[in-house]
């Protein structure tokens, strides 16, 4: 399953972070930011969302992350790396459903500086 | 281009999926409602074919339903199609809106079957009929506000739809011969009314999902819809010119009328298919300016 997942990714990234339905909010680390350390990661959804898959990546290879939030609907998802972070930069890239029942998909990139 | 969403592989195959799902619903639906309607008017074999494609399109309907589980399951897990089958995956699919939907929707078209029965099988097919449009008001965003607005056009816009795009293959087949002419201007005057009510039940639903005619522009919804509606708008000049020109050249007796009419009514399936992929694109990867 993690091995699929890995390979249905650059398909998401490379698509981009627009999703349809639900607007991520807001997200920690925010979109484009760079900082010194991710202690948790953290999206917010407008309205609840189904986060079914999530996969925390630096250059395409995937991080280890615990996620703190299962797949029930959800107006906040939680998830934190199960290591420091070390400097690079990464992604974490989303899917799920949105309470209408429509397929989202999402994501956002920031920096972990030196 | 805003409010539209990533397109990868799986996304084209919701979109095939959903048009075939489209296609077949208003073929089932419109093969009964065709019979209902003119079964005093078609001849015998007419009503034969009616009949005979509101049921073949029904049981192509459960299959797309089935298949369309699978790829939304495929979608939402990140797994890729390895996600189709996932009955993890499949159950959050049963349990959204796409599960109470397709309750509705495979009830109403295993119903639909019943218009093979003589007698009281074309009601019972009428109420299969109404539960497959009943099904598209309870998923995706007439789900919004104002609720009862959305369901009650959406309800109306396909009911409509279905009455056309059903009626044009035993149309064709009655514009075989001259003999068909009384039907085909039957039709053309029922159409008037119920195309009428399809263009303003669209245009009603689009008003209330975009906000202002403002927001068509520079959105994915707005262009995809305005693509749409002019494909419409020519397959609405196209009906125009077999009902004002071809049908009555038919009943005239005009050497070649019926094979123009043919021709001209195959055309307007395929437009019809055009419209559907469309519908499908909108519905799936782009976002109604009310809710960006």
């Amino acid at each position: 399953m993690i091995r699929s997942a890995i390979l249905a990714l650059p398909l998401s990234v490379l698509a981009g972070a627009a999703a349809a339905h639900s607007k991520a909010e807001g997200t920690t680390p925010a979109d484009g930011a760079t900082v010194a350390e991710v202690p948790m990661l953290h999206i917010v959804f407008d309205a609840p969302m189904r986060v079914i898959f999530a996969a925390l990546t630096r250059d395409g290879a995937e991080i280890a992350m615990d996620r703190e939030t299962g797949m029930e609907p959800v107006a906040e998802f939680h998830a934190v790396p199960a290591e420091t972070l070390a400097p690079g930069t990464y992604r974490l890239d989303w899917r799920g459903m949105a309470e209408d029942g429509h397929p989202m998909q999402g994501g956002f990139g920031f920096t972990v500086s030196d | 281009m805003t409010g539209l969403a990533p397109i990868d592989g799986l996304a084209v195959l919701a979109i095939a999926a959903k048009a075939a799902g489209y296609a077949a619903a208003l073929l089932a639906m419109g093969g009964v409602l065709f019979v209902a309607v003119f079964r005093r008017l078609a001849t015998p074999d007419v009503l034969r074919l009616a009949r005979r494609i509101a049921a073949a399109a029904a049981l192509v309907g459960l299959a797309v339903l089935a298949v369309r589980f699978g790829i939304r399951a495929a979608r939402i897990s990140g797994m890729g199609l390895d996600g189709a089958t996932d009955a993890t995956m499949l159950g959050f699919v049963w349990d959204s809106p796409l599960g109470v939907a397709a309750i509705w929707r495979g009830f109403g078209e295993a119903v639909i079957l019943a218009v093979l029965l003589p007698g009281a099988g074309l009601w019972i097919a009428l109420g299969g009929s109404a539960a497959v449009a009943v099904s598209y008001a309870q998923v995706g965003h007439s789900l919004g506000d104002p609720r009862a607005a959305l369901a009650l056009l959406l309800v109306a816009h396909v009911l409509a739809a279905s009455f056309w795009v059903g009626a044009l293959a035993p149309l064709r087949r009655a514009g075989a011969g001259p003999e068909g002419g009384a039907l085909l201007h039957r039709f053309g005057l029922v159409a008037m009314g119920v195309v009428a009510g399809l263009a303003v039940a669209g245009a009603g639903l689009a008003w209330l999902l975009s906000g202002s005619p403002a927001a068509l522009f520079g959105t994915a919804y707005g262009w995809v819809l305005l693509a749409k509606v002019a494909v419409v708008a020519a397959l609405l000049g196209l009906a125009a010119w077999n009902k004002l020109r071809l049908v009555p050249a038919l009943a005239a007796g005009t050497p070649g009328a019926s094979a123009s009419l043919r021709r001209s009514i195959a055309l307007e399936g395929a437009m019809v298919a055009l419209i559907l992929v469309a519908t499908a694109a909108i519905t799936t990867v782009t976002t109604p300016p009310v809710n960006l």
